[in-house]
Formats: C-alpha cells, sequence, structure tokens
C-alpha cells in the first residue's frame, strides 16, 4: 500500500472495486482496536485503584470544605474535561458538585492568549478565581503541554488539589512534586489514552460521589469482565505509531 | 447504574454498522461535504468529533470540513448549516428528543444522518427504530453515564480512523453498492425512505420511498414558506431542493413542519 494508513492496515488491497471485503477488515480491526482499548482500560484500573481511591477522598474533602474542581486541558482533551465538568457538576445520579471547565469561555481564553500568551490561558485563570480549598485537574496525553504544566505550578504554589491525566510514560506531569496524583495511561496512542483517561475520571467522579455519601445510584466500574488481548489481531495493534501532531498539544 | 466495563466493547453488530458509516462518510467527504457535529446534552462530544476530524492526531492526514453546532435551537442552526449532501452526526441518549428531531429532519435537507447514542429513557435501553437515522451506532446499555465513560469517544476515534481507510480505496470511494447491506441497522423492512415515518394516503399506501400503487415517490418535506392563500402551495425543502407543494390535504401548515410529499402534494405529516 502507497497510502498513509497502510502501516496500520497491511492486509486491505486498495485496487478493489467491490466493498465486501474492505468493510470486513474495518469491522475487524475495528473490534480489534475496541478490544486492545478495554485491555488498556482493566490495566490503567488496576494499576492506578489506590491512587484513584486516596484521590478521591482528598477531593472529597476539597468539595466538604466548599472548594470547586478547575478542569483544563488542550484540544480533544479539553472536550474531555468538559465532559468530566459535567460529569461532576450535573450528575445522572448522586449529588451535583461545583465544576468549571478553563477552556469553556472564549472570550476569556482567547483574551489571555492574545495577550499574555498561550502558555497562560490557564494560569492565569486560577490565579483570578481559585483558593486553597479548591482542586485543578490538567487532561493531557503527551503529560507535557506547556500552558498545562504552567497551570499545574500556579496551583501547587496556591495550595490547589492537583490532579493530572497523561499518557506515554507520563511527561513533565508524572514527574515528582509536578502534581499530588498524576495518573498515566501507559499507551502511545492519542486516541486509546483519551479512551482511558474518560473511564479514569468517571472512576474518580464515582469514588468521589462515595466519599461525600451520595451514593444514591453509583457505583464504580470494576475491571471485571474485561477480554485480555488475546484476540487482537497481529499486525493492527491498533497503535499509532506515526507521531502526534505537534500543535495539536494534547 | 452498573458496574463493570462491559466485557466486549464493540459487539460484531457495532462493529459491521462502524464499518458501514466510514465507508458512507468517505464517499461524502470526497463528494465534498462538510459534516455537522452535535450533541444536545453532552456538548463535549461534538467539539471532540469535529477537532477529530480537522485536525488529526496523526500528521499527514487530511483535514476534513467539521463544524461542532452548539448551543441553543440546534435544529435552527443545522437547517441553516447544512447543504445537500452533508452529514449531520449526533451523539446523546435515545430520549433525546432534540436529537431525533434533527437527526429525522436531516433527511428533508438531503444530508445524511448518522446517530451516535445509548441507553434509553427510564432505565431502559431503547435503540432508535430503523430510519431514524441513516446510520445508527448504538450501545445498548441503559447507564445513563455511559457518555462519560468514554464509549463514545471510542466510538468516534474508530469511525475518524476507518473513514480514512477508506481514503486509500478511491475506486470505492464513489460507488453505490457492494458488500454488506447498507444501513444495516435500519432494518431491511423499515420504512427508512421517510425516516421511520407511514403513511396511509386515500387510495393507496406508501409506506416507503416508492409507492406500490403508483410507483411515485413518498419524499420527506420540510416546510419553508406556507401557502399565501387558499389554493396557493406551499414552498417546502427537500432533499432534491425546494418545491411547492398542494398541501391540500394536510391543512393549515406552518413553517418546519414536516410534511409527506407524493406526485406533488403534501399527503400527510410527518410528526
Amino acid at each position: 500500500m502507497t497510502g498513509q494508513t497502510g502501516f496500520l492496515y497491511p492486509f486491505i488491497e486498495p485496487a478493489g472495486q467491490d466493498a465486501g471485503p474492505l468493510l470486513a477488515d474495518l469491522a475487524a480491526s475495528a473490534r480489534a482496536k475496541a478490544r486492545e482499548s478495554a485491555t488498556l482500560q482493566r490495566a490503567t484500573l488496576a494499576e492506578w485503584a489506590d491512587q484513584l481511591a486516596a484521590c478521591a477522598a482528598a477531593m472529597a474533602d476539597r468539595f466538604a470544605a466548599g472548594g470547586r474542581m478547575y478542569a483544563f486541558g488542550n484540544g480533544g482533551s479539553s472536550t474531555d474535561c468538559a465532559t468530566l465538568v459535567s460529569l461532576f457538576a450535573r450528575p445522572p445520579a448522586g449529588r451535583g458538585l461545583p465544576a468549571l471547565s478553563l477552556a469553556a469561555d472564549q472570550a476569556v481564553v482567547t483574551a489571555l492568549g492574545n495577550d499574555v500568551g498561550f502558555d497562560l490561558i490557564f494560569s492565569r485563570q486560577l490565579i483570578a478565581h481559585s483558593g486553597d480549598c479548591d482542586i485543578a485537574v490538567a487532561l493531557s496525553t503527551s503529560g507535557s503541554s506547556r500552558d498545562l504544566i504552567a497551570a499545574l505550578r500556579e496551583a501547587r504554589g496556591r495550595g490547589l488539589l492537583t490532579i493530572g491525566f497523561a499518557g506515554y510514560s507520563g511527561g513533565e506531569m508524572a514527574a515528582p512534586g509536578a502534581a499530588d496524583y498524576c495518573f498515566v495511561v501507559r499507551s502511545q496512542s492519542v486516541h486509546r489514552i483519551q479512551e482511558s483517561q474518560a473511564l479514569l475520571g468517571y472512576q474518580l467522579w464515582a469514588c468521589v460521589q462515595l466519599s461525600l455519601g451520595g451514593t444514591n445510584g453509583v457505583s464504580p466500574r470494576t475491571p471485571r469482565g474485561l477480554p485480555d488481548g488475546r484476540a487482537i489481531i497481529s499486525g493492527i495493534s491498533g497503535r499509532q505509531s506515526g507521531p502526534a501532531a505537534p500543535d495539536r498539544g494534547e | 447504574m452498573t458496574a463493570g466495563i462491559a466485557p466486549d466493547l464493540l459487539d460484531a453488530g457495532l462493529a459491521e454498522d462502524l464499518a458501514v458509516t466510514a465507508l458512507a462518510l468517505a464517499r461524502r467527504f470526497h463528494a465534498g461535504a462538510t459534516m455537522w457535529c452535535a450533541a444536545p446534552s453532552w456538548e463535549p462530544h461534538a467539539h471532540h468529533m469535529a477537532v477529530e476530524f480537522v485536525h488529526p492526531v496523526i500528521v499527514g492526514k487530511r483535514a476534513l470540513p467539521a463544524f461542532a453546532l452548539a448551543g441553543p435551537d440546534l435544529v435552527s442552526q443545522a437547517r441553516v448549516a447544512a447543504r445537500p449532501g452533508d452529514i449531520l452526526i449526533a451523539v446523546s441518549e435515545a430520549g433525546d428528543a432534540n436529537a431525533a428531531d434533527l437527526m429525522r429532519r436531516t433527511r428533508a435537507w438531503g444530508a445524511l444522518s448518522v446517530w451516535i447514542g445509548s441507553g434509553g429513557p427510564s432505565g431502559c435501553s431503547v435503540r432508535p427504530p430503523g430510519g431514524a437515522a441513516d446510520h445508527i451506532l448504538w450501545i445498548d446499555d441503559p447507564d445513563p453515564a455511559i457518555p462519560a465513560t468514554g464509549q463514545f469517544v471510542l466510538l468516534y476515534h474508530l469511525l475518524w480512523e476507518l473513514t480514512h481507510v477508506c481514503f486509500e480505496h478511491p475506486g470505492l470511494l464513489t460507488a453505490k453498492t457492494g458488500g454488506w447491506p447498507y444501513n444495516r441497522s435500519s432494518g431491511p423492512a423499515q420504512p427508512g425512505g421517510t425516516g421511520g415515518y407511514s403513511v396511509r394516503p386515500p387510495g393507496g399506501y406508501c409506506a416507503d420511498d416508492v409507492c406500490i400503487t403508483c410507483s411515485d415517490e413518498g419524499r420527506l418535506g420540510e416546510v419553508i414558506t406556507p401557502p399565501d392563500g387558499p389554493f396557493a402551495a406551499a414552498l417546502a425543502r427537500t432533499a432534491t431542493g425546494e418545491e411547492l407543494v398542494d398541501v391540500t390535504l394536510v391543512g393549515p401548515v406552518s413553517a418546519g413542519d414536516l410534511i409527506l410529499i407524493h406526485a406533488g402534494a403534501a399527503l400527510a405529516r410527518a410528526s
């Protein structure tokens, strides 16, 4: 194959005119990647189970003291932040908790980006809004986005509880002292990292609800029942081995 | 709410639906479509889908035109935004009336509708009826927190990736048929041509695109301008453009009403 996805799908021939074989291969690879995603989710929840429980208890203490949660990220991670904020603030079960996305207001984000620089779009908001009973949650796949690292540094200096979500091997977020808790999803694929980060966020929310006693209808997702990796088809591991877009910065 | 990660995040049927939907998207993009993304109750998913297609995570992948629709009155926004040949993709739970309304109107606008969703009202899992959208990608799990577990993210990540794989097969981007039956999720016996609505006009039964008594079509239209007099026609938008329609049979209509058009006349309301 000459196309750019040839390395992902070496078994697909580009010359055919009948869509049947292509559709069959697409479906098979979709299932393989979904299994890989589930396997990674299971491994991630298992690796961080103790840290998740401790982090949720610390978050519950902050919420109980009147604190707010501020979440931030870039690109797709900013949308996953917003989903997490929705889950905390307007949950389908349990108590609503004060949570805000710092990427949500285009006036504030573009004003700060234009006037003081993109690296400070989140940290400057924390200076304006946050106090020492609040919580900062940074979502990144690289773990090294400069605006997030700057915001975590500001948050730590101001006494916030600091929580990072990262991928790959954790980046700067996983360095000692960068955050109180850093949950690293050990994958090289931006997509698979985001899928596991979403479940980590869900788990954190469920544990916070349990800690606050708002348990009505809320239960954490246990990593039982997941398929193992044996069915993943050789040669389509699903890892996106191409480099991440340098300026997407998630 | 359920505990545990689903044993299989993607069953065989959903994987087939994804594959068919990806090829349909690739064909539309190839022909110049813009994709409009909406998620009435979980708006961030609309933004995530749009950024996925506009600014791919893999260097060298082509940027595809996709916009998120956000804020109030998504139907009004989409009505103005969508051109014939475009794609409208919605993410929602089963009971979301806004998503259902968007999906059914999409056919009158000549666009392709894709509905990603889960669950159903009051704790039961209810998949939209066949024909509620051209393509339905459904997670049969009643847990109302599914939108926040990453499962929707997985679905549109895969949809993006499979769509790009289809671009490697230019010979298939203009084909009309081949492979599996398309619209598997719609089901062969459903009145898919009218968005799930059936109509019994005087003297005949026209539940599908083609009338069994006169072989003419029953097409979905959206009223643009009501008649300006008792004997005047309404101006309606359909998949093939704008046309004047006799609405005598259905009585007074207002802008935005959905009607089924057959041989130049509205035979029924579709609502």
